[in-house]
C-alpha cells in the first residue's frame, strides 16, 4: 500500500498510539481531580502547551488552548474571536478550508469578504492591499494551502496590516502547515494559530488554538470551564498525550521535498502532458509535502479510483469537499478550468513515504494514463 | 391480561381456495422479520399474533414493513367471558385520553352472548361513566376502542398502517436492474409490493465509478430488503464492455447499445436465478434512453417480460415514492458517475435499429457478455 493522501489524515505514529493508550490505562486521571494521579495528568497538558508553543515560536505572553482539532480551532479563534465585536469586516483568503470560510461567513454582526487568489494560488498582496482599512477586524489567510500547497506570504500580509489596519487581527490555519513548514509566529504577526494532531501522526480528536498576546476569545463551549473557561469539557488527555509523543517525534530530518521533487519529475518525464497547478514544485514557497498535478483529459475521479486498484491512496483536492462540488474552488479562484481542473490530483506525502514509492507511483500513473487518456467523451 | 402485536391482511381476505398458500407465505414472512427480536408469532383465526418480543417497538417498524400486512395493532388479550372485566381493562386503557370515542366491535364468536351492537353499547356506556373527560361521537371520534371477540377478547385503540400488497415469495420471482438512482430501487420496491421476490442486477463501472458508489447500491438494496426478505445483488463488472462500445460504436448510439447489453445481462442472469421477469425504473421520455422508440429497441433484444412500474411516472412523483419508502436520502449520495465519459453529448432519441446492429455487429458481444458474466460478484442484502 502507498499512502499519498496525508494531507487528509497521517497513519498514527507509534510513539503517540503507545502514549494515547497509557494515559487511556494508566494515567486515565481527570486532570481536573485534587489527588496526585491527576496532577500528573495535568502535567501531561502542560508539558504538550510547551512542545506546541515552542515549536511554533509563539510569543510572550502566548498560550495553547486544547480543542478537538483544526475546525474547533478555526471557529473558536472565528465566531469566539468576533462574538463581542459590533460591525467592521472580516476577510480570508480564496484558498481557506471550509471551516474558515463557513465560520466567517456565518458571523452575523460582521461583514465578511473573500481575498482573491493569484495564478499560482497565493495571496494577493496587491488586492489585498486595496481591501484593508480601518473597518477590517480579522484576517484569516492559512499557511499553507491544502490543495495547492501553495505557502501564504503571512509576514507581507502582517506588515500590510500593520500599516494599514492594525487593530486587525490575523489568523493564520496552520493545519497544513505545522511542523512541515518553519512557522516563527512571533515574527511573523500572526494573533492566532489553527493546528491538528491527526495531519502530523498524532491521533484524531485533538488539536489546538494558539492565541497570541492580543488574541482574545469568548468560549463556543461553555461548561465546567476548562482550558481557562475557554473551552469546556473534560480535556481530552489520550489525545494530548498523542500529540505530545507525535510532535516529539515528527522526524525533522525527513526530506519531503526530495520525494516530491522525484515524483514530480517523474511524472513529468513519463507524462508530457502533465502540468503541474499552484507554485513551482521546486520553489521554496511550495510547500514540501504537497504536489497538485492535472492530467487531461483522464478525470480526477477515475485515476484516483484506477490508482486505488494498485493500492495507491491519493486525494481530490480535498478530502473535506469530495461529498460536494465537482471542481475545486481553490482551483477556480486561481483560474484554472475546464479539463485542467476536472483532472487536478492532489499528492501529499509524509515522512513515512520512501523514493521507492514516488517511482513506484509515477509508473501507475503512467499506465493508468495510458489506458484511460484514450476514452475521452467525444 | 397480555400484550400482544395483532396484525391485520388486507387484500389475502378476497383469495378463495389458495388463501391459506398466501396465509402460510405471510406467516413466514412475518416470522423472518419478527426472528431478530425473539418471542413467537402465529395465525389464529384471520389475525396473526406475535408475543414476547425483545422490543415492541422495534417489532412493529419490522413488521409494517412486511409486504401483505395492511395494518398492527398492540392489543391487550383477555378472558372473555367476564365481560365487565373486559369492560375495566377497555376503560383503563382510555384513562388520559379527552375528546370523542366510540366502541366498534367485532364479535367472530357468534356464541357470545351479546351481539356487536350491543358490546358497542354497554363498553361504551361503562367507558363514558369511567373515564372523564370523553364524551361518544359514533361518526367522527377522537379514539376507537376496538374489541374483538374470538377465542379469548382483544382490546386496542391503535392502529398502524402497515405497507400493504402480498406476501413475497408468492408472485413469483424477477430480476430489477439497480442503478443506484432514485428511479430503480422505486420500481424494485413496487413490484416487491406485489409479492415478487426479488435479485438486483448492478453494472458496475471501476474505476470510473468507485467503490463508495457500489456500496450506496449495496444500501438501497438492503433498504428494500427490509420489506422483501433479502435480495441476492449480482455486480457485474462493465467498464470493460463501456470501454469498446466507446470506441467502436456510433457516439450517438452508445448509451442505447449500453442499455442493450445490460438487458441482455440480466436476462441471463434472471434466467439462472429462476427468475421470469425483468423491472427497470423507466419511466417514458425521461433521457433519451427512454423514448418509447428507445425503449422498444432495448426491449427487444430480450424475450423475458420487462416490468416498468414507473413508466407513467413523473420525476416528481417518483421522488415523493422514494422518500415514502426511505430509499431517496440514499439515493442522492454523490458518489457517482465520473462516467459521463461514455455519455454522448447528442444522444438519438429516434434510434434506428439498422444503425444499432450495425454498430454492435463491430463487438463481439457474446463473449463480453460471457466475460462479464463470469466475472460478477455476489453479494447478499
Amino acid at each position: 500500500m502507498i499512502y499519498l493522501d496525508n494531507s487528509a489524515t497521517t497513519r498514527v505514529c507509534p510513539e503517540a498510539a503507545q502514549a494515547a493508550y497509557t494515559c487511556m490505562t494508566e494515567g486515565y486521571f481527570n486532570p481536573s481531580a485534587l489527588y496526585v494521579p491527576a496532577m500528573e495528568a495535568e502535567k501531561q497538558m502542560t508539558l504538550c502547551r510547551e512542545a506546541l508553543l515552542s515549536a511554533v515560536h509563539a510569543p510572550q505572553g502566548s498560550r495553547a488552548v486544547f480543542v478537538s482539532g483544526g475546525t474547533e480551532a478555526d471557529n473558536l479563534a472565528i465566531l469566539g474571536g468576533m462574538q463581542s465585536v459590533r460591525d467592521g469586516l472580516v476577510l480570508y483568503s480564496a484558498g481557506e478550508h471550509p471551516a474558515v470560510r463557513e465560520a466567517c461567513e456565518a458571523l452575523r454582526t460582521v461583514r465578511s469578504k473573500e481575498i482573491p487568489l493569484d495564478r499560482d494560488g497565493f495571496v494577493s498582496l496587491e488586492k489585498l492591499e486595496g481591501m484593508l482599512n480601518e473597518e477590517v477586524r480579522l484576517i484569516c489567510v492559512m499557511q499553507v494551502n491544502n490543495e495547492t500547497g501553495a505557502v501564504m506570504p503571512i509576514r507581507e500580509i502582517a506588515a500590510l496590516r500593520d500599516r494599514l489596519c492594525p487593530r486587525a487581527l490575523l489568523h493564520v490555519d496552520g493545519v497544513q502547515g505545522f511542523l512541515r513548514v518553519p512557522f516563527d509566529m512571533g515574527q511573523s504577526g500572526a494573533d492566532s494559530y489553527a493546528l491538528s494532531g491527526h495531519k502530523i501522526h498524532a491521533p484524531k480528536g485533538i488539536g489546538a488554538l494558539i492565541m497570541g498576546p492580543r488574541c482574545r476569545l469568548t468560549a463556543r463551549q461553555i461548561g465546567g470551564g476548562q482550558e481557562r473557561t475557554l473551552r469546556s469539557g473534560t480535556e481530552n488527555t489520550p489525545g494530548i498525550a498523542g500529540l505530545l509523543a507525535a510532535v516529539r517525534h515528527y522526524p525533522k530530518d525527513a526530506d519531503l521535498r526530495a520525494m516530491k521533487l522525484r515524483l514530480w519529475e517523474q511524472v513529468k518525464a513519463l507524462i508530457p502532458q502533465a502540468v503541474y497547478n499552484g507554485p513551482d514544485p521546486a520553489s521554496d514557497r511550495s510547500a514540501p509535502h504537497i504536489l497538485n498535478l492535472s492530467l487531461p483529459p483522464v478525470r480526477s475521479e477515475t485515476m484516483l479510483h484506477a490508482l486505488e486498484g494498485d493500492q495507491i491512496y491519493i486525494g481530490l483536492g480535498s478530502a473535506c469537499s469530495s461529498h460536494k462540488q465537482r471542481v475545486s474552488r481553490v482551483l477556480s479562484a486561481m483560474g484554472i478550468a475546464g479539463q485542467r481542473a476536472e483532472s487536478a490530483l492532489r499528492f501529499s506525502l509524509s515522512p513515512l513515504n520512501t523514493m521507492e514509492e514516488m517511482d513506484f507511483a509515477a509508473q501507475a500513473l503512467k499506465k493508468h494514463y495510458e489506458t484511460y487518456s484514450q476514452f475521452v467523451r467525444r | 391480561m397480555d400484550n400482544l402485536l395483532l396484525i391485520r391482511y388486507g387484500e389475502i381476505y378476497l383469495k378463495g381456495l389458495n388463501r391459506p398458500y398466501f396465509l402460510r407465505a405471510l406467516l413466514a414472512r412475518v416470522k423472518e422479520a419478527v426472528r431478530p427480536l425473539g418471542g413467537q408469532v402465529w395465525l389464529k383465526d384471520a389475525r396473526l399474533f406475535v408475543q414476547g418480543v425483545s422490543d415492541m417497538d422495534a417489532c412493529i417498524q419490522r413488521v409494517t414493513k412486511v409486504f401483505g400486512v395492511h395494518s398492527v395493532c398492540p392489543a391487550v388479550h383477555l378472558p372473555k367471558a367476564d365481560f365487565e372485566q373486559v369492560c375495566a381493562q377497555a376503560a383503563e386503557m382510555m384513562r388520559g385520553m379527552t375528546g370523542t370515542f366510540k366502541v366498534d366491535a367485532r364479535r367472530s364468536d357468534k356464541r357470545y352472548p351479546l351481539d356487536s351492537p350491543e358490546i358497542n353499547a354497554k363498553m361504551g356506556g361503562y367507558i363514558l361513566r369511567n373515564v372523564p373527560g370523553l364524551k361518544v361521537d359514533v361518526h367522527h371520534p377522537d379514539h376507537v376502542m376496538n374489541v374483538e371477540i374470538r377465542d379469548e377478547a382483544y382490546l386496542y385503540v391503535k392502529v398502524i398502517e402497515a405497507a400493504g400488497g402480498m406476501p413475497v415469495g408468492t408472485g413469483g420471482k424477477a430480476a430489477l436492474l439497480l442503478s443506484g438512482g432514485i428511479d430503480s430501487p422505486v420500481a424494485g420496491y413496487m413490484i416487491a409490493k406485489r409479492g415478487v421476490e426479488l435479485c438486483a442486477v448492478h453494472f458496475y463501472s471501476y474505476p470510473y465509478t468507485s467503490e463508495r458508489a457500489k456500496e450506496k447500491v449495496l444500501d438501497l438494496a438492503r433498504i428494500i430488503s427490509q420489506s422483501c426478505c433479502g435480495i441476492k445483488v449480482f455486480v457485474v463488472p462493465f467498464t470493460d464492455i463501456q470501454l469498446k462500445i466507446h470506441e467502436k460504436c456510433a457516439d450517438d448510439y452508445t448509451t442505447l447499445i449500453m442499455r442493450r447489453f445490460m438487458m441482455r445481462i440480466a436476462e441471463k442472469i434472471a434466467q439462472r436465478e429462476g427468475a421470469e421477469a425483468l423491472i427497470t425504473g423507466e419511466s417514458v421520455g425521461q433521457v433519451a434512453s427512454q423514448t418509447m422508440t428507445a425503449l422498444h429497441m432495448t426491449n427487444m433484444v430480450v424475450s423475458m417480460p420487462v416490468f416498468r412500474p414507473l413508466i407513467g411516472f413523473d420525476k416528481i412523483e417518483i421522488i415523493r415514492y422514494a422518500e415514502k419508502i426511505g430509499t431517496y436520502e440514499t439515493s442522492c449520495l454523490p458518489y457517482e458517475d465520473c462516467c459521463t465519459v461514455f455519455t454522448p453529448r447528442h444522444p438519438a432519441t429516434h434510434p434506428k435499429l439498422d444503425k444499432i446492429l450495425e454498430s454492435e455487429a463491430r463487438l463481439d458481444g457474446d463473449a463480453l457478455i460471457e466475460e462479464a458474466i463470469r466475472n460478477t460478484e455476489i453479494v447478499e442484502c
